[in-house]
């Protein structure tokens, strides 16, 4: 009877530790079969792109429980200050065909673009939140809205109101065949690159010492404080890191889309936003998924021609899972889990 | 008493003629003062488009001398944040109407700001002409009628409609050779209602709609669609919208599946020039090979010394629709003569000489008269194409009278 138990519980440890895996696995065939590899690869670029802006979302809820509306225009300021740094500082005009030269512009970009936005995210913290820590959860809240303003006219204001065009460092003609169709080496770029920040974010927060001390804080501010953990420090620090994924996101935006514009932060962040509750707010692995999931939702809308109705299922979607399961695909609070 | 009247007009006329050859500004004698009001959206992403047509009613009123009357300009910008906005359109009107010296009123420059003026204009009576407003409903039928509240004409439009713009460039894609067309929309009234025009065109004509969908403005990704347009086998590409909705994001699109050789065909919404933020600037290179229309002649029977006397006042060409913003100023001037030498200049003799179906003007763009309903007789569609980063001027479909 006991030995039975046992067995039964390691089975269903088991399968709890495989299902996520199995059921994206599932999902991933289910849609390319439906979607064809085409669509497929679109659908996982802008998935990836919405993950990355998610990650910042999901970060700062789940650290000081504010739901940041200004973290979609931090994105699209990401989007411009990659803009510049590309065209302005690095002087380029359009696609580098060198190899070697490629690589070491596209690194340079992101290492700028995320070093710059992980100061302003920091400095909109300590101006705009930081003061308002103790104050009731709607001060923040208006404060953010408010941020969000500040920075769509501090944008307008500089580089105007219209569409600009982003120097599309990368050939949008290198690509490679996979079954017949044409995969352009860009949206691997995109992909890759995201996963490659995802993951390191995964490892920071689970491995490191200040990101067991972002998820005591997300736990129990106080006790933390009690334990040694220096809040101010560690909030500022998910500052850092939510802006600079915005702003890695605003880098690959620039460079796979070739253009910006203003109010990119809007549409975007709403999306995100919704990709960061679908995922389970406050998780970031979730919020990733999420993201993915709100990509192969509009994808494919728009593939089967109802493209008119992809804002509506994708809301929709969000409502669908704040009625149902509001703790999101996978639950609420990565440091409760840990 | 008439025949006196008459003479006086041509009198008057010449003089005008005579200023306006001079290029003289020459202080009006003062009088009564006369205000022309000028409603546009002019900031931010607007001004590229509407403010050549301020530049335009500004030139003619400057250029226009009445006898007995200063006649001045009042300029007022409902755009917010780069985008017109209706409200403040509407705000604006009333602004107009509640000025007694205004008797006229050019603008606006969108079709859904016209829709928030006209009730207000319309209900004091009051005389406005929009250069560019191309929505059908504005004017005509139970729509029209509904807007205007059953009173009389007082809107009238240099540009013609909607109606005929889908359709032209529709026939144009057809002897271009587009057999296999998918086609986007923008969803709002305009792209969507553009895009209504050109399918039943080009199905009327023996097309085939491979695809059609619409996605909203603020979208960013069309790599879907247009991946969905490569897999339909597409042999064109028709876009209803404007620059702004994202023609040049959707043409980038395009060329990112690898299918960006294709015609793209849009309506006035893609025409907008070269400057910062048109759809050619946005869309870079992708641009060859596009089309629009505009619902304007191109053939402007005297374009270039307007250009010169546009060119000598303001720095820079005449573009888009800096023509039709004179020409509606030239109107309502003439107007506001035929009510001076009819001895009382109020709204209402401005507005009943203008929409008189019987008269003719003669404006920068030609020959102009007003229908039943206030719409321009002048029904010209101009085609253009891009080549070598510009818009060329293809031809024109004259729908006649």
């Amino acid at each position: 009877m006991a030995t039975a138990s046992v067995t039964s519980s390691t089975a269903g440890r088991l399968l709890g530790t495989v299902r996520l895996p199995l059921s994206i696995f599932a999902f991933l065939a289910l849609a390319l079969g439906v979607l064809g590899i085409d669509q497929f690869v679109n659908a996982m670029t802008l998935g990836a792109i919405y993950a990355l802006v998610a990650l910042g979302y999901t970060m700062v809820y789940g650290i000081i429980e504010l739901i940041n509306f200004a973290h979609g225009d931090v994105f699209m300021v990401g989007s411009f200050v990659a803009m510049f740094i590309s065209s302005s500082l690095l002087g380029n005009e359009g696609s580098i065909t060198n190899v070697p030269l490629l690589g070491v512009s596209v690194l340079v970009l992101f290492a700028l673009t995320i070093g710059v936005m992980a100061l302003l995210g920091a400095l909109i913290e300590r101006l705009a939140y930081r003061p308002l820590r103790r104050a009731p959860k709607l001060a923040p809240l208006i404060t953010a809205i408010g941020v969000s303003f500040i920075l769509q006219n501090l944008i307008q204001f500089f580089f105007g109101p219209t569409i600009v065009t982003v120097p599309q460092l990368v050939p949008i003609e290198w690509s490679i065949q996979i079954s017949g169709s044409r995969v352009p080496l860009l949206n691997l770029f995109v992909i890759a690159s995201s996963v490659i920040l995802m993951v390191a974010l995964q490892l920071f927060i689970s491995r490191t010492r200040t990101g067991r001390a972002m998820r005591t804080t997300s736990m129990d501010r106080d006790a933390s404080s009690l334990m040694g953990v220096n809040i101010n420090r560690t909030i500022m620090i998910t500052f850092l890191i939510g802006s600079g994924l915005a702003g890695a996101a605003g880098v690959v935006h620039g460079l796979y889309y070739g253009n910006t514009n203003y109010s990119l932060g809007f549409q975007s962040g709403l999306k995100a936003f919704t990709a960061a509750v679908l995922g389970g707010i406050g998780n970031t692995a979730g919020a990733a998924l999420g993201g993915f999931l709100i990509a192969f939702v509009e994808v494919g809308a728009s593939a089967f021609g109802y493209g008119r109705w992809g804002g509506a299922v994708v809301f929709s979607l969000l409502v669908i899972f704040l009625v149902f399961r509001p703790t999101g695909l996978l639950g609420s609070h990565t440091g409760d889990r840990a | 008493m008439k025949v006196f009247n008459k003479k006086g007009l041509s009198a008057l006329a010449a003089v005008a003629i005579l200023a306006a050859a001079c290029g003289g500004s020459t202080a009006s004698t003062a009088g009564k003062t006369l205000t022309i009001g000028i409603s546009f959206p002019l900031n931010g992403a607007s001004l590229a488009s509407a403010g050549p047509a301020r530049d335009g009613a500004l030139l003619a009123i400057k250029e226009a001398s009445i006898e007995g009357y200063t006649l001045k300009a009042k300029v007022l910008d409902h755009a917010k944040d780069g985008a017109h906005n209706p409200d403040q359109a509407a705000a604006d009107m009333l602004t107009f109407v509640g000025q007694e010296d205004v008797v006229a009123v050019v603008g606006p420059f969108n079709s859904a700001s016209a829709r928030a003026q006209i009730p207000v204009s319309s209900e004091a009576g009051l005389l406005q002409c929009s250069p560019s407003n191309t929505n059908p409903t504005l004017t005509k039928g139970a729509d029209g009628e509904a807007l205007r509240g059953g009173r009389a004409v007082n809107y009238v439009r240099v540009a013609t409609t909607d109606d005929l713009q889908g359709p032209a460039v529709a026939v144009y894609a057809k002897e271009n050779g587009a057999k296999k067309i998918y086609i986007l929309d923008s969803t709002d009234a305009y792209g969507k209602g553009v895009a209504d025009a050109f399918e039943t065109q080009f199905k009327a004509d023996g097309g085939t709609v491979v695809g059609r969908q619409g996605l909203p403005t603020g979208t960013t990704d069309f790599s879907a669609a247009a991946t969905a347009a490569k897999a339909a086998g597409a042999d064109s590409i028709f876009y209803g919208g404007v620059t702004s909705d994202g023609a040049p994001l959707f043409r980038n699109a395009l060329a990112q599946a690898g299918i960006g050789a294709l015609p793209f065909y849009g309506a006035d919404g893609i025409y907008d020039g070269t400057t910062e933020g048109s759809y050619i600037a946005t869309a870079g290179a992708n641009a060859e090979n596009s089309y629009a229309s505009q619902a304007a002649i191109e053939n402007i029977p005297g374009k270039d010394d307007f250009n010169v006397k546009f060119k000598a006042e303001y720095g820079k060409d005449a573009e888009g629709y800096a023509f039709a913003g004179y020409a509606c100023a030239q109107i309502i001037v003439e107007g506001i003569k035929a009510a001076v030498a009819g001895g009382d200049v109020t709204r209402e003799t401005v507005r009943a000489a203008v929409v008189d179906k019987g008269t003719v003007f003669e404006t920068v763009l030609g020959s102009v008269s007003f229908d039943a309903v206030g719409d321009t007789t002048q029904r010209i569609i101009s085609l253009y194409k891009v080549e070598g980063g510009a818009w060329k001027f293809v031809k024109e479909i004259n729908y006649g009278n």
